[in-house]
This record gives structure tokens, sequence and C-alpha cells, in this order.
């Protein structure tokens, strides 16, 4: 501790404390620019300067470490004397229309003119021009003013040092030195990922948000409403700003970095910038009832359309529009003036017809009342339920919805309609993780956080996860552990942005997966790399295991996976070496027909070598959707109640029956269907109700899902859009974004967070709580809840892990579970000394590699693997109606390896038409070294070629999961 | 030696000995005159104790700062636990001064020479020579110096057969002249932007690559050989004025002087002399006005400053002005003070790495300013403005070459006032037609 007296006010400041950081903590403002918190201090604005008694000169106050017994003066006629000079420099070449104006500031420099009484020169006295640099012409997203430019450089720092692209530099020297795009301006060649790190960190609003001004112009000023929320998207669940003017959602920002979020205040590009899909034309503004519904004598009556034409209207099966032409992909890089090619211009006229929900999918439906809505759900579902018992209905929960939501509908269908037919889309996402986790160390859920991954591994192991594009902020962490210094292995088909960094790219066949970690495993044995202390104490069956690794020698591993053997030692040395390894997998290991192996391989490794249970050594599965762990948590799955309580234990069956105000004898102890069984030919299912899903163009095998749908019963729909799925329905329920209600999200690190609501639903839409609420009081089940809070009360009342869950404590950065008790801090880490099974031991379970279920051959030489891109998400609904990111990736694209596309004969955006055994789709080409060759990629968000025509829906044997990852396919030019 | 012109028998021709002499430049010539010998010398000694005898001799800094040379090498660890590193500052860009130029020209083992003494006496494994990107003919002889130093073991992982491993790079730089400040040559080095740091942390503690690392200049170390031949002593008795400056400095004379050219003399030589003797006085007809003795960033000195002005440390702070890289720049009674001004405030403003909110502003309106001047439309608050923003630009940036821009101005107008106000008040016909 060093004492230091700072404007005569004594202060003790620890080693390596600034003076600014002192100053700060003790109330004392000390103007800056061109620093930043997180940022490296670079010192080069000079406002921040102070005098140190006996110190020659000024000395920045953002950089100089607090020295024992230093008189500082922030105040110092100098110093305030150079606070002038400094502003009156910089003012002399940015524009004065604001100050002349008289208007408020318009940021913190303006401000601080005002503070210090600084006013322009007059305008015939300036002889220096404005100052200049790299526009951002016409980008959809961000853009630049540089004449407000005051060479900070926060931008250039954001960029390079937290999100690890470097798009951005400082170029020329002198007077005409400016911020660049890129060498050519061209974000897109930078690399550019648009995540608005830049537009965060500039004080001058020099780089800003497009679409917010272009839209919202001078009303940004006076938002009236700032809410907390938690971005719609992926599992990293960022913390994000909602700023609200009349009702609408106007921007968004991320909060501070110096407060704790999951996202240290970073965000990628889709929480940033995708955010008016909220307030798109096309959210539906009152319930929906198919033409054909009739109320007679108190009783709706189907007078419709019998068989097939009942549920169709009058527009393309999604399999008939992937076999039509369509547009074709604009090219990529843009150069310098993007203005100069056609893009936009393309994109516009496309996107105006492609996104909107076409008019005609309205037609089968008319308007209706909630009064009506609410009436005919309850009657149908009441009605199948009586006619074919409860395993007649199924219900398919939401990863985008509340934990609240989710616990209301499953408590719906659980009590009153007795069904454990209860699933998300979990399903397709990490149900193998589920399983193989819960058969080896009876968790469901990551044991660490991205926190320590960023901060403590030594090691950073990640096995078919494409962090950087589906985890954007997650992988940004990821790039700032590796440029710390941590050892980066990823094993990955493709060469994404993680891989082609990576120490080690283990770049596999696809679904050889086992091999190589049974590999790896037996290179750990055979080097007495493991860790024996660990096995010793905390697993069972570790015979099994050596035992059956034993014929997985790297050679044999390097014949199956087609990775160098010498790569698979260097990879298994540098896991086994740690000393802190966290394991970090997603989908391209979860959506294999042996996905369940897959995950016990990769935890037999994590066991054998002991990373797990230590501050830096973490299991993650990455979850995708910014509450599929909370969905899961809540019971939203076919065998537990919430917390993961199984449903075939009577104990559980009484304990909830009791707290749902039912007869335990009515509530079922068999574990229900699955996702991928219930819309499946010959599932007894005939009602389904569906919150927030689109299965239509998630399920593989599309077709036979259409016709499916096109056959149920009944049909209920609660979303924010007519989906592609929701346009089969009987009944549509317009339900509210997440910015339009409160409730809380469970991200990939277990912490729970709580969402302010910013806005009211468009129209008569509802918070999706108050719709289930609704319709559980119709149905007969007592549910008297008020607002969400409410709700989290019977929760954690039922749920262990969460019983010291409450609104007043998630503020901020919100609780990890378990939270056992009210005083308990929440827990980073897992399974430091025991794992929840029985005995406190892992189940180790020997594993063999057996192919995938398609193979590539003569008639099908390709193999496709399906996934997200950075600028979409999951089947397009929000994405494809935010502006910003529709034009960035407007169009269904392929990616090839360009040896193929040579031998296929095609360019970036030809058109090709992929087939599988089950179908066809006609897509565009964009040739790519990111996928080896006789490989190719298709993104699943696009309904016009939904990949998911062609996928296979053979599905995995203990978690069901249909293997996405791997169809064969044949490829023509069209 | 005045090369190119002959030897004055007042100079001390130590450095310059074998200027002009091409033979001085291989291998075999540089070990012939003796070359090689004080590594040898030094690589059988301790490192303290070549970092003692030229702390003892007294030599100080010849890139500008005159810091000595002996306490700076002394701040690096002594107990080597990472990585140290050497700089040879030898991107001389300095208007005014070409020494180092004629140091790797002429004597390209003299340099290596001392770097490698250098080396051994800081545990520096890996010395880089920063060389200026325009200077095409040394970058050359530097090279072929430096393989056949390589090839003659001299360098490499066994020097001179000591088991010692001492490496050695060329670095070329692309032409800022900021990459002379010695921080940002190590960016530079390193790749990055050729921004100067803020200090601390010092070089010693985190310099190149974050490593300690210890930044000489060409003339320095090319001085380090002989002090290890001949003696500290020796060293420090090579004084006309002042103890506290030792040794030769090699003086790069330029400007309105009838024999310009590097001359090399004893410290504490009158710059009188220099000019007048040494380098013929002026040319016919005209007589001396202003002085600039150590290179663009320094005072300028009167015709009476100059006169009365010893070349030493000491005696330049004495005269008002400092003895900085002893680039000697002379201005006649036909030279344009104010314009003069003006083109070095240009050079600054030019240079500026742009970092610091004063330098990059300051620089650029200083210029402005003086332009507006020269072109007939300044008034006496240009004047005002003009000391006002040196004030400002002093003292507050990263590095100083801000203040550097501003010393020439603010000695400018206070000794050449009725210069600009001649300008001003329209007694002299605008020189700019822009402004
Ligand atoms: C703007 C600027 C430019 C400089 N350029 C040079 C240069 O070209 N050569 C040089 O030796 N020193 C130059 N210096 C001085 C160096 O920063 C440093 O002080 C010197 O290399 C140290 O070596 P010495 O102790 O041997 O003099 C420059 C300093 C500044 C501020
Ligand atoms: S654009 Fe903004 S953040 Fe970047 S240097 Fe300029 S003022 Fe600073
Ligand atoms: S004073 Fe000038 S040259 Fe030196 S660091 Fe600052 S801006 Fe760069
Ligand atoms: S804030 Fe300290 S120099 Fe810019």
């Amino acid at each position: 501790m060093n004492r230091a007296t700072i404007d005569g006010k004594t202060i003790t400041a620890p080693e390596g404390h600034t003076i600014l950081d002192a100053a700060t903590e003790s109330g004392i403002e000390i103007p800056t620019l061109c620093w930043y918190p997180g940022l490296s201090v670079v010192g080069n604005c000079r406002i921040c300067l102070v005098s140190v008694d006996g110190a020659e000169k000024l000395i920045p106050a953002c950089a100089a470490p607090i020295e024992d017994g230093m008189k500082i003066e922030t105040r110092s006629p100098a110093a305030v004397d150079n606070r002038r000079s400094v502003l009156s420099l910089l003012l002399e070449r940015y524009p004065t229309t604001n100050l002349d104006a008289g208007a408020e500031p318009a940021n913190i420099f303006e401000s601080y003119l005002a503070d210090y009484g600084v006013k322009p020169t007059t305008a015939n006295q300036r002889e220096l021009p404005l100052r200049s640099g790299d526009e951002r012409p016409d980008d959809p997203m961000i853009r630049h003013d540089m004449s407000t430019c005051i060479l900070c450089t926060r931008c250039v720092r954001a960029c390079e040092e937290t999100q690890v692209v470097g798009v951005l530099d400082t170029a020329e020297r002198g007077g005409v030195t400016q911020i660049i795009v890129g060498t050519d301006g061209d974000p897109d060649k930078a690399s550019c990922t648009w995540c608005g790190e830049c537009v965060r960190v500039c004080p001058t609003n020099a780089i800003f948000e497009f679409l917010p001004r272009e839209r919202f112009g001078e009303e940004l000023k006076a938002t009236d409403k700032v809410a907390r929320s938690v971005c719609p998207f992926c599992g990293v669940g960022c913390q994000i700003d909602l700023h609200a003017k009349d009702d609408t959602i106007v921007r968004v920002t991320s909060p501070a970095p110096t407060e704790i979020t999951p996202n240290d205040g970073s965000t990628c590009v889709k929480g940033r910038f995708g955010y008016d899909f909220t307030s798109h034309e096309d959210r539906l503004n009152k319930p929906l009832i198919r033409k054909g519904w009739e109320k007679e004598n108190d009783r709706w009556e189907w007078r419709g359309g019998t068989d097939s034409l009942r549920r169709t209207g009058p527009w393309q099966t999604i399999e008939g529009e992937g076999a039509t032409m369509k547009p074709a992909a604009p090219p990529r890089r843009q150069g310098k003036r993007l203005k100069d090619l056609p893009l936009l211009e393309r994109t516009a006229e496309v996107s105006a017809n492609r996104v909107a929900t076409p008019i005609d999918w309205y037609e089968p439906f008319r308007e209706a009342t909630w009064e009506e809505a609410f009436e005919l759900t309850a009657q149908e579902l009441t009605r199948i339920h009586e006619d074919d018992g409860p395993d007649g209905l199924a219900v398919f929960a939401s990863a985008k919805c509340t934990n609240e939501e989710n616990y209301l509908l499953q408590r719906l269908f659980r009590a009153r309609f007795g069904t454990n037919n209860i699933d998300h889309c979990t399903r397709m996402c990490h149900a193998t993780s589920v399983s193989a986790m819960s058969d080896t160390l009876a968790t469901a859920a990551a044991s660490g956080s991205m926190r320590e991954v960023e901060h403590a591994s030594d090691v950073i192991f990640i096995a078919g996860a494409n962090t950087a594009e589906t985890h954007p902020v997650f992988g940004a962490a990821l790039k700032r552990a590796h440029e710390r210094g941590a050892k980066l292995v990823v094993a990955d088909p493709r060469k994404v942005e993680l891989a082609a960094r990576a120490d080690v790219h283990l770049q596999m066949t696809p679904g050889t997966d086992v091999a190589l970690f049974n590999g790896m495993l037996n290179h750990v044995f055979a080097m007495q790399l493991e860790d024996t202390d660990f096995i010793t104490k905390r697993v069972k069956n570790i015979d099994a295991i050596r035992q059956s690794v034993e014929p997985y020698t790297p050679e044999r591993a390097s014949a199956i996976t087609g990775i160098p053997a010498e790569l698979i030692r260097e990879a298994a040395e540098i896991y086994a070496g740690g000393p802190n390894t966290s394991t970090l997998w997603a989908m391209g290991l979860t959506q294999h027909l042996r996905g369940h192996d897959m995950v016990i391989s990769l935890l037999n490794l994590i066991l054998c070598c002991g990373m797990i249970g230590r501050w830096g050594a973490a299991m993650m599965p990455v979850r995708g959707q910014n509450n599929v762990q909370g969905a899961s948590d809540m019971g939203a799955i076919p065998f537990v109640y919430p917390d993961y309580q199984p449903v075939a234990d009577p104990a559980n069956r009484e304990k909830f029956s009791r707290a749902w105000g039912v007869d335990p004898e009515t509530m079922s102890l068999t574990p229900g269907m699955k996702v991928t069984e219930i819309a499946k030919k010959g599932s007894p299912v005939r009602a389904l109700y569906i919150m927030g899903e689109n299965p239509i163009i998630s399920d593989p095998d599309i077709a036979r899902a259409e016709e499916w749908f096109s056959k149920v019963d009944f049909l209920a729909v609660q979303d924010l859009f007519l989906t592609e799925t929701a346009r089969y329905a009987d009944v549509v329920l317009p339900g509210a974004a997440f910015s339009e209600k409160s409730g809380t999200y469970v991200n990939t690190e277990r912490r729970i967070q709580v969402t302010e609501k910013a806005v009211n639903p468009p129209g008569e839409a509802l918070a999706d709580w108050e719709i289930v609420t609704e319709i559980s009081k119709r149905c007969g089940l007592e549910s008297p809840f008020e607002s969400p809070d409410e709700i989290m009360e019977e929760i954690n009342s039922l749920a262990p892990s969460w019983t010291g869950v409450s609104y007043e404590r998630l503020k901020g950065a919100g609780l990890q579970y378990p939270v056992p008790a009210m005083d308990h801090p929440g827990t980073s880490f897992l399974f430091p000394e025991t794992f929840p099974t029985d005995d406190g031991l892992a189940n180790l379970h020997p594993v063999e590699y057996a192919p995938p279920d398609e193979l590539p051959d003569d008639e099908f030489p390709y193999v496709m693997s399906t996934g997200r891109q950075l600028y979409h998400w999951h089947t397009g609904t929000m994405t494809r109606r935010s502006a910003g990111l529709d034009q960035r990736e407007p169009t269904p694209t392929i990616e090839i390896n360009p040896e193929d596309a040579a031998e296929l004969g095609v360019k970036d955006g030809d058109l090709v038409k992929v087939t599988s055994k089950r179908n066809s789709i006609v897509i565009s080409t964009r040739t790519s070294f990111r996928v080896a060759p006789k490989q190719v990629f298709v993104p699943f968000h696009f309904r016009e070629a939904a990949a998911n025509l062609l996928t296979n829906p053979v599905l995995e044997s203990h978690a069901k999961m249909p293997e996405l990852k791997i169809t064969a396919v044949r490829i023509e030019p069209v | 030696m005045g090369y190119p012109h002959k030897s004055d028998p007042k100079e001390n021709v130590v450095l310059s000995e074998y200027f002009g002499d091409a033979g001085a430049r291989t291998y075999d010539g540089w070990v012939e005159r003796g070359g090689y010998k004080a590594l040898k010398t030094a690589l059988g000694m301790e490192p303290n104790a070549v970092t003692d005898i030229v702390k003892q001799s007294g030599l100080r800094g010849r890139g500008g700062a005159g810091f000595p040379t002996g306490l700076k090498w002394s701040f690096m660890p002594k107990e080597k636990t990472r990585a140290h590193y050497l700089c040879c500052n030898a991107d001389e860009s300095e208007p005014g001064t070409f020494k180092d130029r004629e140091i790797m020209r002429w004597t390209p083992h003299a340099l290596i020479e001392g770097c490698a003494i250098g080396q051994y006496a800081i545990g520096a494994e890996v010395c880089y020579i920063y060389i200026r990107g325009e200077f095409t003919e040394p970058i050359k002889v530097m090279q072929a110096a430096l393989d056949a130093a390589y090839a003659n073991g001299v360098l490499g992982d066994n020097a001179m057969g000591s088991g010692k491993k001492l490496d050695m790079y060329i670095h070329r730089g692309a032409g800022a002249y900021i990459c002379g400040e010695e921080t940002a040559l190590m960016n530079s080095i390193e790749g990055r932007r050729g921004n100067p740091r803020i200090k601390p942390p010092f070089p010693a503690a985190a310099g190149l690559f974050g490593m300690p690392t210890t930044i000489n200049n060409v003339e320095t170390l090319a001085a380090v050989p002989h002090i290890i031949n001949r003696g500290a002593e020796w060293y420090s008795g090579l004084s006309l004025a002042s103890e506290k400056s030792s040794g030769t400095k090699l003086l790069s004379v330029c400007g309105n002087v009838r024999k310009p050219g590097n001359y090399e003399v004893t410290m504490g030589f009158p710059l009188k002399e220099l000019i007048y003797d040494l380098c013929g006085g002026m040319p016919e007809g005209r007589t001396l006005k202003a002085v600039i003795p150590g290179g663009s960033s320094v005072p300028i000195l009167t015709r009476e400053e100059a006169e009365g002005c010893i070349l030493d440390y000491e005696g330049c702070v004495a005269a008002g002005t400092m003895l900085g890289s002893g680039g000697v720049i002379v201005f006649d009674d036909s030279v344009d003070m104010v314009y003069q001004i003006m083109r070095l405030a240009k050079f600054y403003a030019h240079e500026s790495c742009a970092q610091c909110t004063q330098c990059r502003e300051g620089t650029a309106w200083t210029v402005r300013i003086l332009e507006r001047i020269l072109a007939g439309k300044g008034t006496q608050d240009d004047i005002d403005l003009l000391l006002d923003l040196a004030d400002q630009m002093t003292g507050k940036t990263i590095c100083v070459l801000s203040d550097s821009c501003a010393v020439p101005v603010v000695s400018g107008i206070t000794k050449f006032r009725d210069e600009f106000d001649a300008y001003i008040s329209g007694a002299r016909e605008p020189v700019l037609t822009h402004g």
C-alpha cells in the first residue's frame, strides 16, 4: 500500500494503482479521453496531466503509478491550463456546428469543453482542415464521421485488444494522421465482424451505429427509458442496455466494462445491431385463428376443408422453395466503395420480398380476440386429452423464452394433462452432452465459468465448436486468452477462425471424434501423463478405459481421423500437460449418430487428465441459445422436473403434485417423448402446443416434418411472427419479445440473469408467461401468478439449486447456480471434491469408434455439415428481420473448397443443386478454404434453401439427437 | 579528420582516423589497423569490469541527450533472468547531422566491435542495429562487414572463441524521424507503429519485446573499442574545458561555411575556431548571423553567443543551448530566419508521430501561423500565439519531439524578433503566396 495525497486528501493505494485509479476511487474526477477501462494505457491525449510535488513536468494520471508520499494536485493552475490547451488544440480541427448552436454537449469531449469554458476560435481564424479518416460509406451498421475524431485510438485498441481482430489502425503521421479501416478501407477484407466495439469506445461518436441514427435521427438524443436486458441470441448471455423512445427500442448499448457482466461490456454484431426485429412490421399483434373454426352452441367446431387441404395455404412448401431458382448471393469482398457495387440495390430488392412474411401466408387465418383464442386452445387441448389420454398431447417449450415461461408450460402439461411429452430444441443441440454428462457425472451443465477460461486456463481445448462465430463474445475472450499465452488446441473438420489461429488444429474427417479422443488418451497413458491422484480418488472403472483405448494408438487414430499421428501426440501432451486445461465443445460433437459416445470419450479424456473441478480447468459444453440451459433447468425436457429431479421417482411426483395442487396419480412416472420422436410418423401425438420454436426449419428431413405437421389434429403456436411452423397452426398466439417482458435466463455458465421490460408488446400481443398462465387457468390448473417474480418464488421453493434465487439478488451480475441458500454467493465452478453421483465418483464408460450413418459414396461424394453463421440465428426468424444483419448475409450460400468448385466448374455466386438421399436445394456457391476438399457447409438459417431438407433424421440412441452434422450429398451446377 | 577535407591539425582524429580509407572497411583491413583487439580484451574480462571502464572514461551518449554511457549500462539487471537486448541507434535523421553515416560507411567494424563489447557488458545476446532507411550505402557496407564478422567467428555462438553467444542484426528503418526516439525505435523493430512509449517503464526495465534493453548511438558505441584499447584515463583526459565532458566529438558542419563536413575535435573546442578555422569561415562577403550547434532540436545562437560558445555539454548549456547530436548548422547574413524557422517547424510537424495532442496539433498550427506571417498576413497576436503554443508544447508530451519544435520557434522569436516584425509590418515583401 502506498500513501499519498490527492488535492489535500490522504489516500492509500495498492501497488501498481495509477494516480487516476486512486483519484477515481476517492471520488476525484480527472478528465480522460484516451484512457478506457481494460484497454492498454497509451497516454496520448495528455488531458489527464496533473501536478506532482517535486516533479519537473506534469504527470499523466492515467499512466503514472502512485508512489509512496506523492503529493498530487489535480487542479493546479498548470494542470488546468494544460487541459484547456489540449481541449482548444483538439477543438481547432473539430466541427463546431453543435457548439455554435448552443446545443447540449453531444459527447464527453464537448462536455469537457463546457466544463473548462473552452470556446472555438471564430470561423475565419480556423485555418486547419477538419480531421478525416476512412469512412465506411454505405455500411449497413457502422459508419464514421471522422471530422469529429480526436485520434484517441481507443477504437484501434478496442478492435485489437478486446476483440482481437485489428481492423482499425492509425495511418500516416503528423497533421494528416488518421484512423483507417484495413489497408484499403474495406472492412470485409480486414476481417471486420461488425461487433461495434469501436462504436462503444469512441468518445466523440466519430464511429457510430448507422441504423438508429438513420431511423431515429434527433430523437435518439432524448430516449425516455433505459432497461438492462440480456441479449436474445446465444448462450453467452451478454447483458445489454435497451434504450427506448416512445415504446420503441432505438438503440442498444452494452454495460461499462467496469461492471461485472458475462460479456465484460462487449457484444457481438447480433447483440448490438440485431434488435430491430422486435419492431418489424411482421410482428403479430393479434391472435390468429385458422378460417374454418366456428363457434356453435358454445363449442368450437372445425367446418373447414378436410385431410390434406386442411392445413395448407397459398404458399410453397419449404421443399418447393428449396428447389426453386433464386437470386445468387452478392459478392462478399466489396472493395473500398461499397456504393460502386450493385450489392445494395440487389439486396434491397431481394430482401423486400424475402424477409417479410408474404401476405399470402395470412390468407388462411382470420384475426381473433384473445377470448376466442384462449377458448379454442383450452377446448381442444382438453378434448384431445379426454379422447386420447395424456400422451395424445405434447408441448415444445422454448430456449428463447424465460425460465418462468418454460416452468409454467411444463407445469401445465405435467400437472393438468399428466404428460411428460415436453421437450425443446435442446434435442438438436446439447441433448447428447446432457445424456453423456448425466451418465458419467450426474450433471447437466458446464462445470466452470467463461471468466476462468479467459484468465486462468493454460490450455484451451475446443472440440467441434466455432466459438468465434457462434458465441462471438466468448470467442473474443478465447482469443484474448490465446494472446495472453494460453495454448489453443482445436479439433474441427473446418478451418474456422479459432482453428486457423490454434497452436494445434486437429482437422479430422467428420464423425471420427471418438477415435481422436481415444487416440489422445492412449498416448496420455503411454506417456504416463494421466493424473493418477485424481484417478485414484475420483473416478471408477479406469481399468476398462485403459483397456478400451489400448488399440487406439495414435497411428490407428490417425488412420481413422485423417489427422497426422504426430499432431495427435502433440495435442495429447499439451492437453494433459495443462497444468490447467479447459475443455469446450458444442454442436460439432453433439449432432451425431454417435454424439453421446463422442462426448463420453471426451469426458474420459477430461477425467483421466484430471481437468475438472479446479479454477482454470473447466468442462464447458457451450450452450447455443440464450436460455437453452434455463429451459432444461426448468424441466422442459421429457424425463425430469425442474432442477433435474427425475419424473420416474414417485417422491418427486409427490412433491410436485402437492405444490401444483393436483392428485399425484394424475401425473405420469414415465419419461415423455422427445422433439424428434413427437413430430414423426407414427407418433401418438395429436395435439401439439409450441412456444417460440420453429421445428419446420430446424428438424431434419423437413419434407417429412411438413407432412407430419399438415396432419396433426390441433396445433397452437405462440410466436412473434407467422413462422414456417405457425403457418400450419390452428391458433397463433402473439407473444412478446425479450425486450417486452421481464424474466430470467440462464447462460452457458449457469448464470441466472434477470431482465427488465423496456417496451410494451405490439398491439394486443402478450408476454408469454401471461398467455401460458391464462391457458393454464382455462384448462383448470390453479395458476395464481401476477408477475414473473411470483413464478420465481414457486420455482425456488421446488428447485434446491435455486433456493437462494430472488429477483432482488439477481440484479447486477446475476447468480451462478447452485445457489442453495439466500446468503449463498452462487457457484463459479463445480466439483472441487466430489461429483453429484451416488458415490461421488465419476463413472467412466469405455466407448468404441463407429462410423456415421451416411458415408459418402460415388453417388453422394460430399459430406455436408450444417451450422450457424455469424450474422444469423437459427431459423432466421429474428436475424433475417434485422436490417443490418440481413444485409451482411442476405442469401443462402454453400461453402465449397475452391478445389472442388473448380472441379464442378462453379465460382462464387453460382447456383448449385445440392442433393441428398432425401431431397434437393438450389443454393449459391461460396468458395472457401475453411472447408476441406470433399466437404461442404450449409447454414440452416434460410427457408429458401433449407439445409434440413437434406439432413438425415437418423437418431442417436440415448438422446434421440439427429445426425445433423453428416449428410452425404451430391452437387451439380445449375 | 575533416572528411571529405584534409585533416586539420587542430582536430583530434580518433573515430574518423580511417574516414576515406576504403581498406578499413574489410575485415582483414580492420584487423590490420588494430581492430577487434578491444573485443578480445573485453571478452576476457568480467562484464561489470567493462562497464566500469566505460564509466570511468566519462563517455556520454552522442545521440543527443549526453547521458553517461557506463551509468546507463549499469541500469541493466545484474541477475539475468530474461533476454537482454542492445539496440544501436543508427537512425540519424536529425536535420544537420551526418556523422553516424560516415562512421558506418568507413569503419563499419568499429561499430560492430563497439556493439559487441556493449552486448557483452550488459549481457545481451542479441543486438539490433537500426539504420535509417535512406542510408542505402551505409546499410550495404554494414551488412557486408557484419557477414564478414560472422564468417570470421567474431560473432555467433562462440564469439572470438570466448564461448559467448553474440548475435547482431541490421534492421532497416522506413523513413520516419521519430523512429530515432529510443522507444519508437523498439516499437519499430517489433513491427509496430513507430510511436514513442510512455516512460516509465524505462528500457532497462522493459524495452525491446518487453525485455531489459540498452540503446546507444552509433558514435557512442564506436568510441568504446578505443576506450578499451587505450584506457579510461586516456579518454577522460581528452577534455579542453569542463571535465564532465570528455573524449572526442564528431561535429557535422553544414550551412553557410566554405568547407562543410565532419570534424572531430576534443571536447571543449571553441565553436568560433571550428567555424572560422576548420571550416574556412563564411563565404565571400558574408558575415555570421546565427548557429544551431547541436542538430535542429536545440536553441539557436546569435553570432555573439556562437562566437563565445565552447563545444562541450557544459559549454553549450552556458551559452544557452545544447550540444545535442553535434550537427552544427551555420547561417550567414543572407538567411531569412523566419523562413528557416518555418522550415524546421514544418519538419517536426511532418515527423510528429501524432500521438500527443499538443505535438500533433501544436506543430501543425505553428507551421500554419509561420506561413501566415511569411505570406504577409501575420499580426502581432500571432507572435503571442506562437509563444503560447510553444509553451503548451513544452514538457507535456510523451517524447521531446514536441519540445524540439518549440525550441527554434522560441529562440528564433526572442533573438530575431525584428525579422518577424518586418513581415508583420509589411516592411519585408511576403515570400509565400499562400498562408
Ligand atoms: C525525436 C527524437 C529523435 C531521435 N533521433 C535519434 C537518432 O536519430 N539517433 C540517435 O542516436 N538518437 C536519437 N534520439 C535520441 C535517442 O532517443 C536516445 O537518447 C539515444 O539513441 C541514446 O543513445 P546515447 O545514450 O548513446 O546517446 C532521438 C530522440 C528523439 C526524441
Ligand atoms: S474514431 Fe473515435 S475512438 Fe477512434 S480515434 Fe477517433 S475519436 Fe478515438
Ligand atoms: S511528442 Fe510528438 S512525436 Fe513524441 S510521442 Fe508525442 S506525438 Fe509522438
Ligand atoms: S487520459 Fe491520460 S493521456 Fe489520455
